[in-house]
């Protein structure tokens, strides 16, 4: 069925490619719509978590009602300030988020001034009625429209850009350069979507099929998260395997190979179930289901598909030890935390502590983003194999010591860095909560920390007795304001007297 | 120094004599033909190669040269000084570990007029050394004269997972050079070996305690190896540490941060005893010894051990002076976290499912990228030591058939479980072909926990046939 999408698409092409290139000057009908953003926000170093800056990035906004301008949530994360321009030249107009959310990568954003409105019009979303001949790309260039031709291409499931959610998107076939700036993807006066990014000649859009129940719901008051399906399952085109698993007739369903391992999530999933119909729709070999109006999409798709969100039921008829039955799977919400290492920590300072000089963090994807642009290759082996691991009731979250900051006290370990921790004091370690309180229970004047086995060495010692008065002694001599950063705390500059030091200095 | 940047000096070269003095009459040329295997294909061999390097008589008729100049040497020639006519040599005796080779020639003739070279001893830093060899393709034997520049532990290339005494030189030392000879007062001290690429000035040599360890180890008619302590040291320089310890002074003892299962110390050796003494060296804060006026790691003095050998040590611990015997062992289990060599790869087919170890050499050759393979072979044997596979088994290839077409898999996969039994080596993925009953055959994969199917009559009467399609003359290789 696929192949038929693409010879469609092909179709399709061949009439409009004498119009590729071709910028249109006058986009008037857009004009009122789309809208130039600027954020400014802060900027994370995890070399040294305490240390602040900012960056700035420009985006594009539709407007897709009163008062909702429509772009995607990459960039918007720890904004500080969100600047709105109409016209694609002169005032700029304080703008605030209205609502976002990262794993569908969306956002809407407002602003409090009148003035910023006048003038403006929303685009309507549209429908499956829209003209696929008829996409434009429209954004402001130099104080002026600029639109470009785009051919659709297909529709398919993708990853999010800031996610495992993956969901239905777009694809057209565009000579437009530098897309990826949330650029509406237009049909006459209807929005068909936002462009989140192009690889060769190819552009992404999140849809209206996807963005409609998302501000229904926004809209209605809603702040509904987005579900995911937290099992594995691997594509089963091998007939030996199918009949293992019981299945009579014509090859379908996918194969179940992991389910979580999380206290209070009992999966009504097993491993070995075969995957025959999610909500009522064929799973064939591939983990695909075919929708009446996109074609082929993957189970995944499911999860986002006609407005269902987290907590919401699906009905999955599976092939048991042979027998068919029907499990109802309640989806959870997609979250960074189900990964051992998150792909992105939000809207929140790097988390750290100093004690002693020695540096701990958690471990998580942004951590591992220190190591350039090739990260997945150059980050130490160890830290980034956890990254295709689940968090799990035993293992939920790592914590690395990541530097070791000379001082007197820490005299020989200078040279240990980047170890996960196993235990500090005796106590298990899981995340910087975790170190902090067993950094409060020291064994006979030392305190001892062990890494993950295996680790060049497995642990170092401390004075206890005199760890608090080196983390001052650190603190000072090498400019660190605080001696730690929590998920949660306040932010702020200069030296904040936390609740660990604080803590010390009532003994 | 990084591993990776360190390379063998062994190179493409025909040989013509020139003239030359003595001992260059006692140093040959070697020309290696070579057939590696393919681990990823293992009953198939690569194309023949061919290398270049030297040799040298020693004692006993027999020729020293690296190990890594006649590895998986199929023909291997020998020319003399300033002789035209090759002359047929076979391996003898072979250290990996130490990179050193002695081979035999049947004809006496060839040793008509050679005298043996004699080893001597450790040279000191900044005495003058000079190389004799046939680097770079030359057909001349040249000569290279530098000081010794340094004397330290440094990881040895040719095996790729163990350090030894090395001593370096800037006496020119060029690919080509490999298992010559570094004379100093007419005493061989060293077998030149390794250089680093882009380093200038500086070749490396493999010293006389070395040497000597393996001629005694082979004096008995068989080679052991080079055994280990079987414990990891760790400086021990903090003073807290020191003080939890009770460390008896602040300016001797390393501590013990690992011991290896299954090592000579597992009984005698706890973790965090501080070694004070290693027989009559002392051992520094950081592990280290003085040793011919060199400041080495302490395992220079482990390494000089033959294997079952016991090393006397003065230990600390709690609070007390103990003396223990430590037997040294030779330690085979990391040998798949190294080159291999000389052995062909363990494999087994069935139903055109290519099974074989997981090796450092499979890794390589499949360019594997796969994070859970390099993560078994590197590290998980090191994070559950007792519980750890005895030879992880990797689905290495799957010879397409009609039987196994449609699996989803095509390899690069470590074996979990075949047929519910779990494989810990390749002994299993027979034994669990051969006892499977059901329909089909089940095979688990580690990691996400997929897992394939296989009919189990149709693969077996298959079997044949793409033994045959696939010029496969055995099924297995053990």
């Amino acid at each position: 069925m696929k192949k038929s999408i693409l010879i469609l698409a092909a179709l399709l092409l061949t009439p409009t490619l004498t119009a590729l290139g071709q910028a249109r000057p006058n986009g008037d009908k857009w004009k009122a719509s789309v809208i130039d953003i600027e954020i400014t926000g802060k900027s994370y170093d995890y070399i040294q978590p305490w240390a602040k800056s900012t960056r700035t990035l420009n985006k594009i906004g539709t407007v897709v009602g009163p008062r909702e301008i429509l772009t995607t949530a990459i960039g918007l994360n720890d904004h500080i300030l969100i600047r709105l321009q109409k016209g694609g030249r002169g005032r700029w107009f304080n703008g605030e988020v209205k609502w976002l959310d990262y794993h569908a990568n969306l956002a809407l954003i407002s602003s409090d001034s009148d003035s910023f409105w006048d003038g403006l019009a929303p685009l309507e979303l549209a429908d499956k009625d829209f003209n696929v001949d008829g996409l434009k790309i429209a954004r402001w260039r130099s104080g002026k429209m600029e639109t470009r031709k785009a051919e659709f291409y297909e529709w398919r499931d993708r990853l999010s850009q800031l996610s495992f959610l993956s969901y239905l998107h777009l694809r057209a076939n565009t000579e437009a350069d530098g897309l990826g700036a949330a650029e509406p993807l237009v049909d006459g006066d209807k929005l068909v979507g936002i462009v989140t990014g192009k690889g060769g000649d190819t552009l992404s859009a999140i849809p209206y099929p996807f963005i409609r129940p998302v501000l229904e719901a926004v809209r209605a008051g809603r702040s509904p998260k987005c579900g995911i399906f937290d099992f594995t399952w691997q594509p089963t085109r091998n007939p030996d395997t199918l009949e293992y698993l019981g299945l009579e007739g014509e090859p379908r369903g996918v194969t179940v190979i992991k389910v979580p391992e999380k206290k209070g999530r009992k999966s009504v999933l097993k491993v070995r179930d075969l995957i025959l119909e999610v909500d009522g729709h064929k799973i064939d070999n591939e983990g695909e289901y075919e929708d009446p109006v996109y074609g082929h999409l993957t189970i995944e798709n499911l999860t986002t598909a006609n407005g269902r969100w987290s907590g919401d039921k699906v009905k999955i008829r599976i092939l048991r030890k042979g027998k068919e039955m029907e499990v109802t799977y309640t989806m959870p919400a997609a979250d960074y935390e189900l990964d051992l290492v998150p792909d992105h920590i939000f809207d929140q300072e790097p988390e750290y502590l100093v004690k002693a000089g020695l540096v701990f963090q958690p471990l998580t994807e942004d951590f591992l983003r220190r190591w350039g642009s090739s990260w997945t290759s150059r980050a130490p082996f160890r830290l980034r194999f956890f990254r295709s691991k689940e968090s799990t009731e035993k293992t939920p979250s790592l914590v690395v010591l990541t530097a070791v900051i000379p001082d007197p006290i820490n005299l020989g370990y200078e040279a240990i860095r980047y170890q996960v921790i196993e235990k500090v004091n005796g106590k298990q370690i899981h995340t910087l909560k975790d170190v902090v309180a067993a950094f409060e229970a020291p064994q006979d004047g030392f305190h001892i920390v062990e890494f993950m086995k295996g680790s060049a060495a497995q642990r170092l010692v401390l004075d206890a007795g005199r760890a608090d008065e080196a983390t001052e002694r650190v603190l000072a001599r090498y400019g660190i304001p605080k001696d730690h950063y929590f998920k949660g705390e306040p932010t702020g500059a200069g030296l904040m007297r936390g609740p660990l030091r604080r803590r010390r200095g009532g003994d | 120094m990084p591993k990776r940047s360190l390379s063998l000096f062994l190179l493409w070269a025909l040989a013509f004599s020139g003239f030359a003095a003595e001992p260059e009459k006692s140093v040959v040329q070697i020309t290696n033909y070579s057939q590696t295997p393919n681990w990823v294909q293992p009953w198939r061999f690569n194309r023949v190669g061919a290398g270049s390097g030297t040799g040298f008589l020693i004692e006993g008729r027999k020729i020293m040269t690296n190990a890594h100049v006649v590895s998986w040497g199929k023909e291997i020639l020998v020319k003399r000084y300033q002789d035209p006519k090759p002359w047929r040599a076979r391996v003898k005796y072979i250290s990996h570990e130490a990179d050193l080779a002695i081979l035999e020639i049947e004809d006496e003739r060839f040793f008509e007029g050679m005298e043996p070279l004699a080893i001597g001893d450790l040279p000191y830093v900044r005495s003058t050394v000079t190389t004799y060899g046939y680097p770079a393709g030359g057909q001349q034997i040249s000569y290279t004269r530098g000081v010794v520049s340094r004397i330290e532990m440094h990881s040895y290339v040719h095996p790729g997972n163990r350090a030894f005494l090395t001593v370096q030189t800037d006496a020119a030392i060029n690919p080509g050079n490999s298992g010559g000879p570094v004379i100093q007062d007419g005493l061989v001290v060293g077998v030149a070996f390794q250089g680093i690429p882009g380093l200038e000035n500086a070749g490396f040599f493999i010293p006389p305690s070395v040497i000597n360890h393996f001629l005694e180890d082979i004096e008995d008619g068989d080679y052991d190896g080079f055994p280990l302590a079987g414990i990891q040291i760790q400086p021990l320089q903090n003073p807290a540490y020191r003080r939890m310890l009770k460390a008896p002074n602040d300016s001797v003892g390393a501590r013990i941060d690992t011991i290896l299962p299954k090592s000579g110390a597992t009984d005698l050796l706890k973790e965090d005893d501080i070694i004070l003494k290693v027989k009559d060296y002392e051992v520094g804060t950081d592990g280290t010894v003085i040793y011919r006026g060199n400041r080495l790691g302490v395992s220079v003095i482990f390494q000089e051990a033959q294997d079952g050998e016991s090393v006397p040590m003065t230990v600390w611990r709690d609070g007390r002076e103990l003396k223990v015997d430590v037997p040294m062992r030779v330690f085979h289990e990391d040998k798949r976290t190294g080159n291999q060599y000389d052995i062909l790869p363990r494999y087994f087919v069935h139903g055109g499912l290519v099974f074989t170890p997981l090796s450092l050499d499979y890794i390589r050759t499949a360019r594997a990228s796969s994070e859970e393979l390099i993560y078994e072979l590197n590290y998980r044997r090191l994070e559950k030591a007792d519980t750890m596979r005895e030879e992880p088994i990797v689905l290495s290839s799957v010879l397409q058939h009609e039987v196994n077409a449609n699996m989803g898999v095509r390899g690069q996969l470590l074996v979990n479980k075949i047929n519910g039994v779990k494989i810990d080596k390749l002994e299993d993925v027979i034994k669990a072909f051969d006892e499977g009953e059901g329909d089909q055959h089940v095979i688990e994969f580690m990691g996400e926990g997929s897992f394939e199917c296989l009919d189990r009559k149709a693969a077996a009467k298959a079997h044949e046939e793409i033994l045959a399609t696939y010029g496969i003359s055995e099924d297995r290789r053990l």
